[in-house]
């Protein structure tokens, strides 16, 4: 990590705030992180939860940041015994936007060269499913954050918004599209053309996200609904959330033959097999994610 | 039937409950069914209405279900008095899910050399608007079912799921497609994820059904939606339908260029521009 953090000196901004959460456990690989909070939740630790930890700048998305988030998406994949992960921020915010003092110098050349930005995608070629539980802000990047997730809980103070226009630029990792395709064109253009923010019952009633919960039980409730998908076959999750992705990526009848071969590749399993059986004989299927 | 009974006597699973509807007609044709029940209804008789009827399986979805099915959409498809059908099931359950019975044993090689599930594509090909009218359970096989329709009306109890994910597989019916398409990522990620149901009013906010009726009056509403449309001219609504279900506005503009095409199309506005009523006649 130091050599890491040296690497990263030159692209991070002067925010460092070296704030602890006190109920923070070092990762099981002992990997230290500085602006996330990354642990195992659940009954059998079938939940990776990420915190996004830096609330001097209300969770700005820094550059380090965002590699620490992939490092922790990257080991929570990897991990046998993790079936779905949470991302969550701090009560006030959950991320409230990328860091601007990051991009103020950049050029066109600068982006164009180095593919600004590129390092966000890792959160969508996460194949687990990924469940946002949105406290106070998620602005700008935040919000794009929350629609790279598969699921979007928010808590009934959560804010949504793509307040980019304000600063005269767009938003570049997906915030267009993945908004329009959740609330509308209406609503989506009045957001990114204006900057105004909606409330958590407009995003639910929009279709942006499935649930509203208090503010405190936020996290909790997006740890369940994260342990009930981890308690089922992950291979088959996985072509699940595959299937449903595809119907942002191509027309019904093509998507829909996509479903048809993962559904048919879904006989190929064990679990499958399993899960029938089980269902026929009344009783609790013993999923072995084969 | 008795010669078809016999050909799918091997694919149909050990539940085939002889149940018959108390206002059973036969149909025209003197087709006898087994899993459904199909008659003509509206003032004049210009609906097809379908109900499923395998109340001991809350209709699970089986072979010989889906092929009475398919029989009765082609009938209605081909009678010219027919402007609309309606699909309905039973008060506790629209369908509740595919014959699971029939799928146990199957393996991956089955599947693919039999083109698995192919004939329940039928449903999507009829050219005539089906409403489907949802009472009770629409899980997995009957909630795709039921979104293949044109027009989802929700009794008040009605349910959605799609619960593939709890015995090990995924919805194989283009479930994953129009629930997406319907409800939005979040909620159909959390759907197909978790295996959880919505109700009926979820359903309704979230954009999958577009009314809900009192559980008694569910099926009456749909065919009153469905002789409203059937009133309108037969080519043009196969043309509107088209366009709606089409992914561009080309194709919608060449649609419409058609209606210039027809004699409906002069009928209806000169009927409106002399204000009175149009007499369509699907020409």
């Amino acid at each position: 990590m130091a050599a890491l953090r040296v690497l990263l000196s030159c692209v991070r901004g002067p925010l460092r705030p070296p704030v602890r959460c006190p109920a923070w456990r070092p990762f099981a690989s002992g990997a230290n992180f500085e602006y996330i909070i990354a642990e195992k939740r659940g009954k059998n630790n079938t939940v990776g939860l990420i915190q996004l930890n830096r609330p001097k700048a209300l969770n700005a998305l820094c550059d380090g940041l965002i590699d620490e988030l992939n490092q922790a998406l990257k080991i929570f994949e990897e991990d046998p015994a993790v079936g779905a992960i949470v991302l969550t921020g701090g009560d006030k915010a959950f991320a409230a936007g990328a860091d601007i003092k990051e991009m103020q110098n950049l050029s066109f050349q600068d982006c164009y060269s180095s593919k600004f930005l590129k390092h966000w995608d890792h959160l969508t070629q996460v194949k687990k499913p990924v469940i946002a539980a949105v406290n106070g802000y998620a602005f700008g990047g935040g919000c794009e954050l929350a629609m790279m997730c598969d699921i979007i809980y928010a808590g009934e103070k959560a804010q949504f918004a793509q307040p980019e226009i304000l600063i005269g630029t767009i938003p570049g990792a997906g915030g267009t599209q993945r908004l329009t395709r959740a609330v509308g064109k209406s609503l989506a253009m009045e957001m990114v053309l204006t900057g105004d923010r909606i409330s958590a019952q407009d995003a639910k009633q929009a279709g942006l996200v499935s649930k509203i919960c208090p503010v405190e039980t936020l996290v909790e409730e997006a740890i369940q609904c994260a342990e009930k998908i981890a308690s089922n076959s992950k291979i088959v999750v996985a072509m699940a959330k595959e299937s449903v992705n595809a119907a942002f990526e191509m027309t019904l009848t093509e998507g829909s033959k996509l479903e048809k071969k993962l559904f048919y590749s879904t006989f190929a399993t064990d679990d499958r097999k399993e899960g029938m059986t089980a269902f026929v004989e009344k009783r609790k299927a013993n999923f072995k994610d084969q």
